[in-house]
């Protein structure tokens, strides 16, 4: 083999490796936190509501029904189930922050599952952002208010006049990890909303179901 | 002391009868257990083999107990002798289940789902269940144990699964039946945390004919 073309090639695995190792968050510019905006955007979770599921995981489809229920003593249920009845999770989220497995089938029993759907769940509902003044940033046009937890953060994303949420975001110190989306009038009230990950290949989605 | 012994043995057995048998009968009110099981099985299995066919709409009513929360759907309901089902939900969500054979076809608002039922032996145990409520196979099943009770224009058969992997999606099954025809008019699917479905066959038609292309997977 000619030695230019071999170079070539070590040089372009270098930069290959170098820009995937590069963070995604590598833009965020620190900027002033805006009281105003965080009250007016910052996540609350949902009216209580019914949405119609579908979920794709590595290849697979599969579909059913969502409650997301606002109980008296202020903890939210969630609780997926077939289109013919049968429950398959039940998660308690509690005003405190604490997280429980009412219900689970054994099929999806598994703490990585479980995790996962904690996660999504929680950033959906805004619950990481719950009683903590968030971190700002800018990046391009958009507005970054993020929560440090552990090895990640969750963000909440505006635009940069605070004129409305352009979705969430759970992200590692570098990736990007899963987004959000939700659409509708009314960011309590969605019409539906869709959970994206990242680092493998899974998406939710949730569309509001209206009931007589 | 034998004797005080004997009485409060002879007194514990029976208010522990008493108690199973009131137990028995509060547990479905109106209703009494059949006589004779034997002899039901054989004219349930002749009766019930009269429907070769039933297109029917339906109403479903999920009870989530704890969370005081119900959500109603319905839609049409079509079966044909042999293990041929087609579950058309149309309010408020659109959903399709059609079970042919060992075949099974789920279509959502996005996608079409085509399952071999054979692979998974669980999703089949799931699925037989509706078939066997409607083409009166139910007695037979190795995966329920079935008690019968009865009312004037009723059967009820309470089905309770025997498998530890069935169980934890249903404490028990109840099926009502019609005397008259032998058709299914409900089935109540509970589960072991209180919660509840209860699936209602209107407007029945038996006997009707159904194209085959209507199971077509």
């Amino acid at each position: 083999m000619p030695k230019l073309p071999m170079r070539y090639l070590r040089y372009s695995l270098l930069l290959m490796v170098a820009f995937s190792c590069a963070s995604e968050y590598k833009l965020l510019q620190p900027a002033m936190l805006e009281q105003s905006c965080v009250s007016k955007i910052k996540p609350r979770g949902f009216t209580t509501s019914w949405f119609t599921t579908s979920v794709d995981v590595v290849g697979k489809h599969l579909s059913g029904l969502l409650l997301i229920k606002n109980q008296p003593d202020s903890s939210t249920r969630v609780v997926f189930t077939s289109e013919a009845g049968i429950t398959f999770f039940d998660f308690e989220f509690t005003k405190n922050g604490t997280f429980a497995v009412k219900r689970i089938v054994s099929q999806l029993d598994k703490k990585p599952i479980i995790q996962t759907l904690r996660k999504d769940f929680e950033l959906t509902l805004g619950i990481p952002f719950r009683g903590v003044t968030p971190e700002v940033w800018t990046m391009n046009t958009e507005k970054w208010y993020g929560v440090k937890q552990k090895n990640e953060t969750s963000y909440f994303i505006t635009d940069t006049e605070c004129a409305s949420l352009l979705r969430l975001e759970l992200g590692s110190t570098r990736k990007k990890k899963t987004e959000v989306f939700i659409r509708g009038k009314d960011p309590h009230d969605p019409d539906s909303v869709q959970i994206k990950h990242y680092n493998f290949a899974m998406q939710i989605e949730l569309r509001k179901l209206m009931r007589e | 002391m034998n004797k005080i012994h004997s009485l409060t043995t002879y007194l514990l057995l029976v208010s522990l009868l008493l108690f199973r048998f009131e137990e028995t009968f509060s547990q479905h009110t109106g209703f009494k257990p059949i006589v004779n099981f034997p002899d039901f099985k054989v004219q349930f299995k002749l009766e019930s083999s009269k429907i070769n066919s039933i297109v029917s709409d339906f109403a479903q009513e999920k009870v989530l107990t704890a969370l005081t929360e119900k959500i109603k759907s319905e839609g049409k309901f079509l079966f044909m002798r042999n293990n041929k089902v087609r579950i058309e939900y149309q309010k408020p969500f659109t959903y399709l289940v059609m079970m042919n054979g060992e075949k099974m076809l789920v279509r959502d608002n996005q996608k079409d789902n085509r399952i071999n039922v054979k692979s998974n032996k669980l999703f089949q145990q799931i699925n037989r269940i509706m078939i066997d409520c409607v083409q009166g196979t139910m007695l037979d099943s190795k995966d329920f144990t079935v008690k019968v009770f009865e009312d004037d224009n009723t059967f009820l058969l309470e089905m309770t699964p025997v498998s530890k992997a069935l169980s934890q999606f249903f404490q028990t099954i109840v099926l009502l039946v019609e005397k008259k025809d032998y058709s299914a008019k409900s089935i109540e699917m509970r589960e072991p945390n209180g919660d509840k479905t209860v699936i209602t066959f209107i407007n029945k038609k038996l006997n009707a004919e159904i194209a085959d292309a209507v199971f077509a997977l």
